[in-house]
């Protein structure tokens, strides 16, 4: 049996949208910088799975808050095909490096339906001018989705099929755990075999037999879309997954590679 | 920063990768991260390219003794 986290904390529904954002991570986000992020929020929109919320070089005059669903950022390649560089969970600004930059160079899209919060960069600028502390704070998550970018990297040109899968899927779990979207060891991946192979580099027929491996390896199993891991501890071991780069708090780093607190 | 861990991770790798069949494909796994997924044909093709590359470095005068 798992072991079941101690001390996540779980904030009660804001009315806002700002719940998710940076729980149990290393830097907590306070209630007043949510207070003021949920007061931020001009609009909720909701996404249709496959839907486009930003292109690629339009400009981009607001930033989007994820609050429901899975969102990617992907590029699409010269050669036709597709490349996810990102997957996002609840609690992720898909775009906030948008911001600075003023368009995107790849595209954001819902993986699933999806609602999202949207920010506009004019009031991004007024958070900019009175609230230092918080700049920091979404600094720290563009910073941390640039973590997860080097790992990506490593995974896709270091680890071997096997261990690409298996790394995704403790930091898709490790991610969920963070937000309180998923119990220790089981959660909801909405992502076909192509999705998961266009995330670790790999074609549907090698992640299909990888899977195979895994739970015959008594790793782990994929069912649809639900995800059950049998040996937490193992799959991160056979997965090269050491969670730093997701900066979360200890207690859930150790939960997230099947420590007990 | 360890200097010598990087060094050691950009040898030629000793370490043959493994190729396996499934659903009508060829499965290459390794060395190192290498996970590619060919038909039979460019399979065929690559393993014909490979042992003619690998005579070729044998017979090479630059051929190294492996390193230990």
């Amino acid at each position: 049996m798992p072991p079941k986290p101690a001390t996540l904390s779980i904030p009660t529904q804001h009315a806002g949208s700002a719940r998710d954002v940076m729980l149990n991570r290393s830097r907590a986000l306070s209630e007043a910088h949510r207070a003021i992020l949920d007061g931020a929020v001009s609009e909720r929109r909701h996404l249709g799975a496959g839907e486009v919320a930003v292109r690629q070089g339009q400009p981009v005059r607001s930033s989007t808050l994820l609050v429901e669903g899975y969102m990617t950022r992907h590029v699409d390649a010269v050669d036709g095909r597709r490349h996810l560089v990102s997957v996002h969970v609840p609690g992720d600004f898909v775009d906030l490096h948008a911001y600075p930059l003023g368009h995107l160079d790849h595209e954001v899209g819902a993986l699933t339906d999806a609602c999202v919060a949207v920010i506009p960069h004019t009031t991004l600028e007024r958070i900019l001018a009175d609230h230092p502390a918080l700049v920091r704070q979404l600094w720290f998550l563009t910073l941390l989705d640039a973590a997860m970018h080097r790992q990506w990297i490593y995974r896709a040109s270091s680890l071997s099929a096997l261990e690409r899968v298996a790394h995704f899927l403790c930091e898709m779990h490790a991610r969920l755990l963070a937000i309180g979207r998923c119990e220790p060891g089981r959660f909801t991946l909405p992502m076909t075999q192509l999705d998961i192979g266009e995330v670790c580099s790999l074609t549907n027929v090698h992640v299909s037999r990888v899977l195979r491996q895994l739970r015959e390896e008594r790793l782990c199993t994929m069912r649809s879309t639900q995800v059950e891991i049998l040996d937490l501890r193992g799959l991160a071991l056979r997965g090269r997954f050491d969670p730093t780069y997701l900066y979360l708090d200890d207690t859930l780093r150790n939960v997230a590679i099947g420590r007990t607190p | 920063m360890s200097q010598n861990h990087d060094r050691a991770r950009v040898k030629p790798s000793d370490t043959p990768g493994r190729a396996t069949a499934q659903d009508g494909l060829v499965l290459l796994d390794g060395p190192n991260g290498v996970a590619v997924t060919m038909t039979a044909e460019a399979a065929e093709l690559t393993a014909e390219s490979l042992r003619l590359a690998a005579a070729q470095a044998r017979g090479s005068p630059h051929a190294r003794p492996e390193e230990g």
